[in-house]
């Protein structure tokens, strides 16, 4: 991996952006990841999260604003001249959401080889990267196989191993665990984590709380008005539930006893456990019982 | 916590349903899954190693061999030369193991639909010539400008158009599936842009190769998805009228997945040329089967005009 602890990897500053004809879709972020950092964005769905990483990873320009790559600013004219664009694309991957369209070759061994030719490297090099990267992710098995044919796990991983294949030291993942079983999920994860120990710098997008003791030693958030509400360690940010409602990242949920109905504000931070700010109400008094 | 409307209560009459016309159309669900099952033979077929020289051979020595063969044969007018170049196609499928259930739909499907678009040519109406069945009399007369034939007969001028075509698109189809089924996509397509196809072209179709089956599922999917929510055959009118408001949608999804792939072939390094892993390598047997191709191209032609 490339660079020192600590270094500004992105300056994202004053950022905004729309579609052609949309309305904004991020509204005056501001923000830097440092190299090695484990940073989530966390929103709820439509506030913006793919659309950042699709500005980090040089696929979309601000409209105001500017993003910096290692000091160097990010536009398509920058991106188009070797040998910066050549190596911002080896140095970050990104994983898109959707692997049916990331995995766009006819085998798997194919997928993890487009990156590095496009590189320009030997085919001896190729090869032996294919053979580590298929190792390290635990999908030789998979090597001549069709990608559209995979379950999703498989493809998730053969998707994260194209990028590997590259030696990339930033890692854009845009909601990498969603429809995954929890085998795959843990995984998934548990691939992440130890990239993460070896110094990848992670950028995870995702409205999943669950994921965040697992993924991120920081989080941003951003409303529903496409703007970064918090930047902070995840255990004061889950805590505070009033800006989590407030950005829809948890509800207020409500069920019932018999004729007794219990209010109280829902999240996961950890699968399958519960924090509840009980607010019980009997139906017929509707008075407040703490 | 919210209220439920009377009509989602436990209990709630239900609405009676409009009498629906029972008919057993599946037309659009057989469609799409034989849709379905040829797109992936077609795109699942490997070349198996070391199964027939054809499939060992470099990809552009194959298409130059394939395309001769086919230009060839669209100008050959005899029967005997056509069922010649046919039987070579066999012959050499054979040759390379192409399974049987990659052939068969082909020469099936190919002479019974060429056979159905040409029957009108068999008739005397279309095609001159002395009539060999005759098919229905009439006393004649008009058709407000048009005059009516006082007989419509099969002759036999028309029986040998319809047969030349018929035998003609059967033998290219046979060619072209040779080459498709000794040939990975995306070799072919490598032979294609190696051999000057423009770049742009080729980077279609290895698209369209690739997300045929993805876009064909998504297809099903939308059909499963309106059969679920279905109480009843919805009749032939309605059915064509949703498969065309479907392919809308799938239309909308093309497009949608053409720009994510398109965003991540850029994430990872794509400047607008594709490099393959193995690139072809052109030996001393390739210009064997070029020269070869080419003799029996030449032989086919000659022996046409000798026979005219």
């Amino acid at each position: 991996m490339s660079g020192s602890q600590g270094e500004t990897v992105f300056a994202v500053e004053a950022v905004r952006f729309a579609y052609a004809g949309q309305p904004l879709c991020l509204d005056g972020v501001s923000f830097d990841v440092r190299r090695g950092e484990r940073l989530a964005l966390v929103g709820a769905n439509g506030s913006g999260k793919s659309t950042l990483l699709h500005l980090l990873n040089g696929l979309f320009f601000p409209g105001e604003g500017r993003i910096a790559y290692l000091g160097s600013p990010l536009t398509e004219a920058v991106l188009d001249a070797a040998p910066f664009g050549p190596r911002f694309r080896q140095e970050v991957g990104f994983l898109f959401q959707n692997s049916d369209a990331q995995l766009f070759c006819p085998t798997v061994e194919d997928e993890l080889a487009f990156g590095p030719l496009q590189m320009g490297w030997t085919q001896a090099e190729v090869f032996r990267r294919i053979e580590d990267t298929l190792a390290l992710l635990e999908i030789s098995r998979l090597r001549g196989r069709f990608p559209a044919g995979l379950s999703a796990g498989e493809k998730k991983r053969v998707a994260l191993a194209s990028l590997l294949v590259l030696a990339p030291s930033v890692l854009l993942l845009d909601e990498p665990t969603a429809g995954l079983d929890p085998r795959s999920q843990s995984l998934l994860l548990e691939i992440l984590e130890a990239l993460h120990t070896r110094g990848l710098t992670l950028v995870t997008a995702t409205h999943d709380l669950t994921l965040l003791p697992h993924l991120a030693d920081r989080v941003l958030v951003l409303s529903e008005e496409h703007r970064l509400v918090a930047d902070g360690e995840p255990e004061p940010v889950l805590a505070d539930t009033e800006m989590l409602l407030a950005v829809n990242l948890i509800h207020a949920h409500s069920h019932r006893h018999g004729r007794l109905v219990h209010t109280h504000p829902h999240q996961h931070v950890v699968a399958h456990e519960h924090v509840h700010g009980h607010h019980h109400e009997h139906e017929d008094q509707a008075e407040p019982k703490k | 916590m919210a209220t439920l409307p009377e009509w989602l209560r436990p209990g709630a009459r239900p609405v009676s349903l409009l009498p629906q016309r029972a008919t057993a159309h599946r037309l659009l669900r057989r469609t799409l899954g034989a849709m379905g099952r040829s797109i992936s033979l077609l795109v699942r077929e490997p070349d198996g190693p070391g199964v027939g020289a054809l499939r060992t051979a470099d990809p552009r020595a194959k298409l130059l061999a394939a395309v001769g063969l086919i230009v060839a044969t669209t100008f050959l007018r005899g029967l005997l030369p056509l069922a010649a170049c046919l039987a070579l196609a066999l012959a050499l499928s054979a040759a390379a193991k192409v399974p049987g259930r990659r052939l068969l739909p082909v020469m099936i499907a190919v002479p019974l639909a060429s056979t159905a678009l040409l029957l009108p040519a068999t008739l005397n109406i279309v095609s001159g010539g002395p009539p060999l069945l005759v098919l229905w009399r009439s006393a004649g007369g008009a058709f407000g400008p048009w005059r009516l034939p006082e007989v419509v007969a099969v002759t036999a001028d028309g029986l040998l158009v319809a047969g030349r075509m018929v035998l003609r698109t059967t033998a290219c189809a046979a060619l072209a599936l040779l080459l498709a089924a000794t040939t990975r996509p995306q070799r072919l397509l490598g032979g294609l842009r190696s051999l000057g196809v423009p770049q742009a072209f080729v980077m279609v179709l290895a698209m369209a190769e690739r997300y045929l089956a993805v876009l064909l599922r998504s297809a099903q999917e939308l059909h499963l998805a309106r059969l679920a929510r279905s109480v009843a055959p919805i009749g032939v009118r309605r059915e064509e009228a949703w498969a065309a408001a479907g392919v809308g949608a799938v239309f909308r999804r093309t497009r949608s997945l053409a720009d994510a792939v398109t965003l991540a072939m850029v994430s990872r390094g794509f400047t607008g040329e594709v490099r393959l892993l193995r690139p072809a390598c052109w030996r001393r047997t390739d210009w064997l089967l070029v020269a070869a191709a080419a003799a029996v191209a030449a032989g086919l032609l000659i022996l046409d005009r000798r026979l005219a």
